[in-house]
């Protein structure tokens, strides 16, 4: 369970990008933060990992305020997978998916081993093993990242728009799959985004945030569009688009 | 030819005697410039010290410098010694702007997403930022070691023997073929020294040469 209490985070050059933000993120579910950049959204996905303390208020895993805990071992505990993957680009793919359990020192061939069963957990040939970050397509580069995300077994995962930067037919592909290994993965996931499908897609629940990470709305992919609380949320859902009724 | 057959011994000593003076700077340079670029590459007012002073240090012309240093560093005026802190100082000069660079120039992304993943400062230095800035650090020092092997040579004309004394003893008896002796030799060892680093990177930086786009297109 992720839990934040009443955080605000104000920037040194007097910003304000969380304004009083409240949420509690039920184990083994996905919620979504859904807003424009510049909203708040990756500042609060921060600070679960302690990227980011906030100016007040606290941020729980289960029953730790991360304010509590050292960074570097909180952060090894929390896979992210971030846009461009970031992977590290003079790390082989194996290197890369084994970071965590090298930094804690693991030796290379349990670590190799670890990389191998990652990589066929992802759906990709072992043979990528020894090859490069650049060598890989965007798509597979983004499997990467998420398999060095779970190379530590957390049970959190924070994805900051991981699929931002891969064309959309690819990114279809990869958000049905991680909506196939989440199925059996179960794991507590904070999910950021701008993209409205790709939102009501994923989400256990969505939150529509506004600038300063206002709540706009929160609830089920269902609720947000059969019941949208203003107009800020009909705009910015398209709510009223052709696609959007379809699917209803 | 017959010259240089006969003076074999001293073309051997003097060559030695060069390699003494320029090895020692050009790896102090290195090592030193990477602390103090990692130092300016982090904090504004330090980094505005070590470049403003790296400017002004490599301003110095060398001659003075090799004059002047035995009064400074209390050495006598033919230690060897003098051109080794003098040429150090050089290559510091340059290698410290270039390592500033180096490091400045690892993408933000990337260190971000390793510091994500739990690496301690002294981890993500080692792992990340080091290797990063590995390519430019490495072309700087191509620079630095080729410059160094030249400079060498004007601690000549203060009497410090090394291949410079072919062109001053040559120039004096107006003799090509010595200074000539002098010149091939100093080049020699340049490319020499060029080619070492460039193979000590591509062992160091095995990830450059899978990912080059040259390579993979042909």
């Amino acid at each position: 369970m992720i839990r934040f209490d009443h955080v605000h985070k104000q920037f040194p050059d007097g910003t304000t990008a969380v304004d009083d933000f409240s949420l509690v993120v039920p184990s083994h579910e996905v919620a979504v933060l859904l807003g424009s950049s510049g909203c708040g959204k990756t500042t609060l996905m921060r600070m679960v990992n302690r990227m980011v303390d906030p100016t007040s208020g606290s941020v729980w895993i289960d029953d730790d305020n991360v304010a509590d805990l050292d960074p570097v071992p909180l952060r090894r505990r929390i896979g992210y997978v971030m846009q461009n993957a970031g992977l590290l680009p003079h790390r082989t793919i194996a290197d890369n998916i084994a970071t965590v359990p090298l930094l804690e020192g693991v030796d290379k061939k349990t670590a190799r081993q670890k990389a191998d069963e990652l990589l066929q957990l992802v759906g990709m040939s072992t043979s990528t093993a020894d090859r490069y970050p650049s060598q890989l397509s965007g798509g597979q580069r983004q499997r990467v990242g998420v398999a060095r995300a779970l190379a530590a077994d957390p049970n959190i995962l924070l994805m900051d728009e991981p699929f931002g930067a891969v064309d959309p037919l690819v990114r279809r592909d990869l958000q049905s799959w991680l909506l196939e290994i989440q199925a059996h993965l179960a794991k507590t996931i904070l999910f950021v985004t701008h993209d409205v499908d790709e939102a009501f897609l994923l989400g256990d629940q969505v939150l529509v945030l506004r600038e300063g990470a206002e709540i706009a709305q929160q609830g089920t992919p269902d609720e947000i569009l059969d019941h949208p609380a203003d107009d800020f949320v009909r705009t910015f859902v398209g709510i009223d688009l052709p696609s959007r009724r379809r699917r209803r | 030819m017959n010259w240089l057959s006969s003076n074999l011994d001293q073309v051997l000593r003097l060559t030695l005697n060069h390699l003494a003076m320029a090895i020692p700077p050009i790896v102090i340079s290195l090592l030193l410039s990477i602390p103090l670029g990692w130092v300016a590459h982090r904090n504004r007012v330090a980094r505005q010290l070590l470049l403003t002073g790296s400017g002004i240090l490599y301003a110095l012309p060398s001659l003075p410098l090799f004059v002047l240093l035995p009064i400074i560093i209390a050495t006598k005026i033919l230690d060897p010694l003098n051109v080794v802190v003098a040429l150090s100082l050089y290559g510091l000069a340059l290698m410290v702007r270039t390592a500033t660079e180096a490091f400045d120039s690892v993408s933000a992304e990337v260190r971000d997403s390793a510091t994500a993943l739990g690496h301690s400062m002294g981890q993500r230095f080692w792992r990340v930022d080091l290797p990063l800035a590995g390519p430019p650090l490495l072309a700087g020092l191509r620079v630095v070691s080729a410059s160094t092997l030249s400079l060498v040579s004007v601690g000549a004309l203060v009497g410090v023997p090394s291949l410079g004394y072919f062109f001053t003893d040559g120039y004096t008896r107006s003799f090509l073929l010595e200074i000539g002796v002098g010149i091939i030799g100093t080049v020699l060892l340049a490319v020499i020294f060029d080619v070492a680093i460039q193979l000590g990177g591509r062992l160091f930086m095995p990830w450059l040469r899978a990912t080059d786009t040259r390579r993979a297109r042909r």
